[in-house]
């Protein structure tokens, strides 16, 4: 992300030379960088090279073993004409519909809740973190369980309250998303209720007795001093929810592996299938440097509607 | 503080260093591999070993024949293998030998020109027939030689049979299996439900079966008409209840292996590296099941056992620094010693002879029928589907298609139509 630290400001000199002050400021420049460096080497080493290494290979074919061949624009030509390609983008694009703006809700009404002062508000903070820290690949078994069409509780309850035709969930190719969606909000929202519990902890308590004195009720208070003031914190997680839910992979992986069908096939899963699996890692990056540029794109456009705001 | 900065881009810089170095170890084959004399190590890649018990009885019977050559096992993930392996040959590892699981993976390796060419030990073989060396043709040349080769029988429970009254399935057709399959399927003792017969959720139990028993089909034509009858069947038998669904089956991730061993089936196709399975569960007192099996189900009335199945084989890699030794192990994996190491524990090895066959009988808790030994000598082992360039891209959309014709989200006849426009637009042209 295009976070840009503040130059180091020259130390304002009041009685040495000026030539002393170009000196300082070369030291701070020097020793400002020296901070950063180790992590940076690390960064360029580990993920810028390989990155970059990647777009190249988006325009190569490639087997991971013998020399890559030039292409030219042919991995994109075969991406844009292959409809997997259009249904995993389609695909992640639903999940991210849906998961980014429901964690959000759930994860900020949680925080909102467990702000209070409640008998036992620890334990259901910890509850609620919970689902955060388990495996994924339980999380993901157990869910399958619950969503069984025909044994699971899930569908058993929805029986018992009267509905007909409870939905297949994993086996159907329009409810697996949805089941999907459901499972991910249940991880995800312990996460983000931390970041939202922390920010409410900065709202300082004047603000909401000033509107108290003022007749504010509590759906006012809540409109006007927690949601303007939870900004930041509202604006990074969303960040962090949109490029997390472009990235999804692991859950669906041993949730639906893409099914039934393509029903739940999404990008990385996509790409891990073409690169890895099938070996045709030029294609394979070809498919990751569109997903780039698309994750780019969408956390520039958020950053500019958050600066906006700002103003 | 600048001592301290430059401390930083010191250590900075080694760490780059040491990381160059490794990266630039790879690729490059060993210079000298002709002189090798006294001990050496081994390194072969395989999975789970263990729930694969054959990799540990050969390793132990290739030391004790080859004292001064130790194994080192690799173990993976069985379900990661592939890829697994993909990657470390991207990355120039140098283990010696290489479990080729399916022949579509082999084709990969081989055609990427990561194996070694052991051509020599497949055409001057001493020891008899090896079966399944056709699929590692590649034009004329051997990059690897099959030590296993497993097909697909149909395993049934005797008990349940008996209580049935009901004749074993005798070379029965697709059509006295289906029938076979609703009077078997009932409520068991203590009121759990029987089934008839048990599908697992791979496409082969389908597809294979099909392009094995009808002239001229091939899944890698793009024309799949031959699948229908296969298919009308298996959705027919889930759909009356004959079969555990396919949706439960995926969904709970049953193992086929409960599925046989806890009686809640009373038939199930399955390949032959499921005996093995079997005498070991019976030996650690898991499962009663008594257990037999027939030829596969075929689609005319024949004494013909057409079958599928596929072989497993042994590779080095070229990237090996011990190939003469990883060329013993590769013989000795198909010789006689290394085909009764492996029999011994219910595995069938590529190598056919009666003595092999004999032994593999007179084992502990093997049936003993005639029946059982017809079925493991069927006339014709097709394979699954063929190695091929195209093979892997074709296997993803059977896969997908296959999923949603069992989950019922497609017909039959509508998910067929979608294979072959699928692998026609996307792979053929």
């Amino acid at each position: 992300m295009a976070i840009t630290a503040a130059p180091p400001t020259a130390p304002t000199a009041t009685s040495a030379g000026s030539g002393t002050t170009g000196r300082q400021s070369r030291r701070n420049t020097l020793i400002g960088i020296s901070f950063i460096l180790p992590n940076f080497l690390g960064f360029a080493l580990l993920t810028l090279v390989p990155v970059v290494a990647a777009f190249g290979l988006a325009f190569m074919e490639w087997d991971s073993y013998n020399p890559a061949e030039f292409v030219g624009l042919d991995n994109f030509q075969k991406m844009f004409g292959n409809d997997t390609f259009w249904i995993a983008l389609r695909n992640t694009l639903y999940y991210g519909i849906g998961h980014v703006p429901l964690t959000l809700l759930c994860s900020l009404g949680l925080a909102l809740v467990l702000n209070r002062k409640l008998r036992g508000v620890r334990f259901f903070r910890t509850a609620a973190f919970f689902p955060y820290v388990t495996s994924m690949v339980a999380v993901a078994v157990v869910w399958n369980m619950l969503f069984n069409p025909t044994m699971g509780p899930v569908n058993q309850l929805l029986t018992t309250l009267g509905v007909a035709n409870p939905p297949g969930w994993t086996s159907s190719t329009d409810w697996a998303m949805p089941a999907v969606i459901i499972t991910s909000v249940w991880r995800d929202m312990g996460y983000y209720m931390i970041l939202f519990l922390a920010g409410l902890q900065t709202i300082p308590v004047e603000y909401y007795e000033a509107a108290r004195v003022d007749g504010a009720n509590a759906w006012q208070r809540f409109w006007h001093i927690t949601l303007p003031t939870l900004r930041p914190t509202t604006f990074l997680v969303l960040i962090l929810l949109t490029v997390g839910s472009f990235k999804v992979f692991d859950l669906i992986v041993v949730m639906t592996d893409g099914g039934p069908g393509r029903a739940t096939l999404v990008l990385s899963q996509l790409i891990y299938r073409e690169g890895i699996a099938q070996g045709e890692f030029g294609y394979a990056s070809a498919i990751s440097l569109v997903l780039f540029v698309i994750v780019l794109l969408v956390t520039v456009l958020q950053f500019r509607l958050g600066e906006r705001k700002d103003r | 503080m600048n001592r301290k900065a430059l401390a930083a881009i010191g250590a900075a810089a080694a760490l780059s260093l040491t990381l160059a170095a490794c990266g630039s170890s790879s690729g490059d084959a060993p210079e000298d591999e002709a002189t090798e004399s006294g001990p050496v190590e081994l390194s072969v890649a395989v999975w789970s070993m263990d729930q694969t018990p054959e990799f540990q009885a050969l390793f132990d019977a290739f030391e004790a024949a080859y004292p001064d050559i130790t194994i080192k096992p690799v173990d993976i993930l069985a379900d990661d293998y592939p890829e697994k392996v993909t990657t470390m040959l991207a990355g120039g590892d140098t283990t010696d030998v290489l479990t080729m699981k399916t022949l579509t993976d082999y084709s990969r390796y081989a055609g990427r020109g990561q194996l070694e060419d052991v051509t020599d030990l497949v055409t001057d073989y001493p020891d008899g027939k090896l079966a399944g060396t056709d699929g590692y043709d590649q034009d004329g040349k051997f990059f690897a030689v099959p030590y296993r080769q497993d097909f697909w029988v149909l395993y049934y429970n005797k008990t349940l049979f008996d209580a049935a009254g009901l004749d074993y399935p005798d070379h029965v057709t697709w059509d006295e299996y289906a029938d076979l399959a609703q009077k078997l399927t009932g409520t068991d003792a203590a009121g759990q439900k029987v089934y008839g017969t048990y599908n697992h959720i791979w496409r082969s139990v389908t597809q294979a079966a099909a392009q094995a028993q009808n002239e001229g089909a091939d899944l890698l034509s793009g024309d799949y008409g031959f699948l229908k009858d296969q298919y009308d069947l298996n959705v027919g038998l889930q759909k009356d209840g004959y079969a555990l669904d396919y949706s439960t089956a995926k969904t709970q991730q049953v193992s086929y292996r409960t599925m046989f061993e806890t009686q809640a089936t009373a038939m199930m196709p399955m390949g032959t590296w499921y005996i093995s399975g079997i005498l070991q569960a019976k030996k650690d007192g898991k499962s009663t099941v008594e257990w037999g099996i027939a030829p596969m189900p075929q689609v005319d009335d024949v004494d013909q056992t057409t079958t599928f199945g596929g072989p497993t084989a042994f590779a080095v890699n070229k990237a090996s620094k011990h190939k003469d030794a990883a060329k013993t192990f590769l013989a000795f994996a198909a010789s006689l010693e290394g085909a009764k190491a492996i029999s011994a524990i219910g595995v069938v090895p590529a190598l056919q002879s009666d003595d092999v066959t004999a032994a593999y009988f007179a084992l502990d808790g093997m049936p003993t029928d005639e029946l059982s030994k017809e079925a493991f000598a069927p006339d014709d082992v097709a394979l699954e589907i063929a190695p091929s360039d195209i093979t892997a891209d074709v296997d993803v959309i059977l896969n997908e298609e296959h999923d949603l014709i069992m989950v019922g989200e497609k017909s039959v006849d509508q998910g067929i139509a979608d294979m072959e426009s699928r692998v026609k637009q996307d792979v053929l042209d």
